[in-house]
């Protein structure tokens, strides 16, 4: 598989290198400055927001750093949890003197470093909670949500959780905007074909020609069939009917959607998806607020697509709207 | 004699040297299982501990603390921060000792197993690298010497991979595959068994 790099040793701090220097608003820190926060500073009196998690899904999770949204991220190796280290020197950096929110996907490496962090942090008196993004309905069973991955929804957390922070509340109810964000999402993916992580010899799995899988994780990680690529209608059609299946329990009419690539997936294809997708909302009587289309969580050169639906409340609804800013997402 | 910063330097070393071939294996082995990164995360944590100097360091527990850090500074993976777990745990249980006898290597090892247990969450009979902390760590109870050390682990650590190989993985991402895990190995557990041997079946220069 071909890659425009130079050394797959300096992948990851070359990229957050052309990354600030593209984006100004952005600046590396922390040990080894695998900590990207923003430029600014965290703002005084604010709660902040940190998150991280391993490399080769931007814009996750370093592009979500802005107003509105996260304070500071900790950046891992490709698909590695991040450092110890960087996630004490992240959260410290998001650290606005009224507590942080640590908000990151529930995998292993990035659970154990983020709570290592948080016990040595304890001693500073720093307040910390935590969120973590459960949306792949892929991963586990309804019974056992808590166990489920993080992929693209998180994405809302992030939002609603950064707007709730704008307006200056307390990190006990950032916190709850956030789990309620995370509770109310839903995501599944599928992919077409693999990545390979640089330096690897092989792609992380193989899929033949012809071929697709569904509920594939952001990492490669085996989905739940495997079988011959269907028309992008009868994609849409089962992805929404799982998803749906899944509606949170006393959820109104109104949803937010992400269809987002998972790397190698054009625009184009992701519009023929949603226009399937809106038909069948539609049909089901949800009303489409604010959707998403685009590469928002990536796998590297994964081609794939993922469909998250945010099933919404007034809250929700008015912390989506609110004003948020960062590389890859302008609100307002 | 027992363990000193002597036996832990060599043993990184000839783990160091092992990840050559072992890398790909791992890689592989992962794919299978996982996002396929086992090996190239477990080479650059052993390319950070072997750039590591012990010269003039004659603290087990000193070295071993230099190790930890240097593999947790080196990922963030799970199986990174767990190596690096166990080793703190023995660091702190051997600080201020030059010489560590062979018969307390058994109880060490069973307190980095609990430690990396309650770091990370899985429990015996999951199917992960802890199953082979604690197939080692039980054959060696009762051992007073290299020798019997040597042959003892290698053998713990080939019966667990034979035994837990047709049972399903209960943990990390594989779990939720379990159907699929059977019949192949846990990453984790095969890069500890391969280490192992890697360090007891040439290690034999290493004064005792």
């Amino acid at each position: 598989m071909k890659k425009l790099i130079n050394d797959p040793a300096h992948y990851v701090d070359e990229m957050l290198d052309g990354l600030c220097a593209a984006h100004p608003s952005l600046t590396r820190d922390g040990p080894a400055g695998r900590v990207i926060r923003r430029t600014e500073g965290a703002r005084a009196g604010k709660v902040g927001i940190v998150t991280g998690g391993g490399s080769g899904h931007l814009p996750l999770f370093t592009g979500y750093v802005g107003p509105g949204l996260v304070d500071a991220c900790s950046i891992g190796n490709v698909f590695e949890g991040p450092t110890v280290d960087s996630c004490i020197a992240a959260i410290k950096a998001a650290d606005g003197g009224r507590g942080v929110l640590r908000l990151y996907g529930n995998y292993g490496g990035d659970r154990m470093n983020f709570d290592m962090a948080g016990e040595f942090l304890e001693d500073d008196g720093l307040e910390l909670s935590t969120v973590l993004g459960t949306d792949d309905i892929a991963s586990a069973a309804p019974d056992e949500r808590n166990r489920r991955r993080g992929v693209a929804g998180i994405v809302y957390a992030y939002k609603i959780a950064g707007a709730r922070a704008d307006e200056g509340a307390s990190l006990a109810e950032v916190t709850a905007a956030a789990a309620k964000a995370v509770e109310r999402t839903r995501t599944i993916g599928c992919a077409l074909s693999s990545c390979q992580i640089p330096g690897a010899a092989e792609p992380s799995f193989r899929i033949a020609p012809g071929e697709m899988e569904m509920g594939i994780g952001i990492h490669g990680e085996p989905g739940i069939w495997r079988d011959t690529l269907k028309p992008a209608d009868a994609v849409v059609d089962e992805m929404v009917d799982r998803l749906l299946a899944e509606r949170p329990e006393g959820s109104g009419r109104r949803v937010s959607v992400l269809v987002n690539s998972l790397g190698a997936t054009p625009l184009e294809e992701l519009f023929i998806l949603y226009r399937r997708l809106a038909a069948r909302l539609d049909k089901a009587g949800l009303t489409v607020v604010q959707p998403l289309v685009g590469p928002y969580v990536t796998s590297m050169e994964m081609a794939g697509v993922s469909l998250s639906l945010c099933f919404l409340d007034e809250e929700l609804e008015r912390l989506l709207a609110a004003p948020a800013s960062c590389p890859f997402w302008k609100v307002g | 004699m027992g363990l000193t910063v002597t036996h832990i330097a060599a043993g990184v070393s000839l783990a160091h040297a092992r990840m050559t071939t072992l890398e790909q294996e791992l890689n592989m082995a992962d794919s299978r299982l996982g996002d396929g990164d086992t090996g190239g995360m477990l080479r650059r944590v052993l390319d950070l501990m072997a750039e590591q100097r012990m010269d003039g360091i004659d603290d087990v527990g000193v070295s071993l603390g230099i190790l930890a850090k240097a593999a947790a500074a080196a990922t963030g993976s799970s199986l990174g921060t767990l190596l690096a777990t166990g080793l703190l745990t023995m660091s702190k249980r051997t600080k201020g000792r030059a010489e560590v006898p062979w018969s307390e290597l058994a109880p060490l090892l069973e307190q980095a197993r609990d430690a990396v247990m309650a770091r990370g969450g899985a429990k015996l009979g999951d199917k992960t690298v802890v199953d082979a902390l604690d197939a080692v760590s039980s054959a060696l109870a009762g051992a007073g010497d290299q020798a019997a050390i040597r042959s003892r682990a290698v053998a713990a650590c080939d019966e667990a991979l034979v035994r837990f190989r047709n049972e399903p993985c209960r943990m990390g991402r594989a779990r939720m595959y379990a159907e699929k895990s059977i019949g192949m190995d846990d990453p984790g557990m095969l890069a500890f068994a391969r280490l192992t041997a890697g360090i007891c079946q040439r290690d034999r220069d290493v004064g005792s």
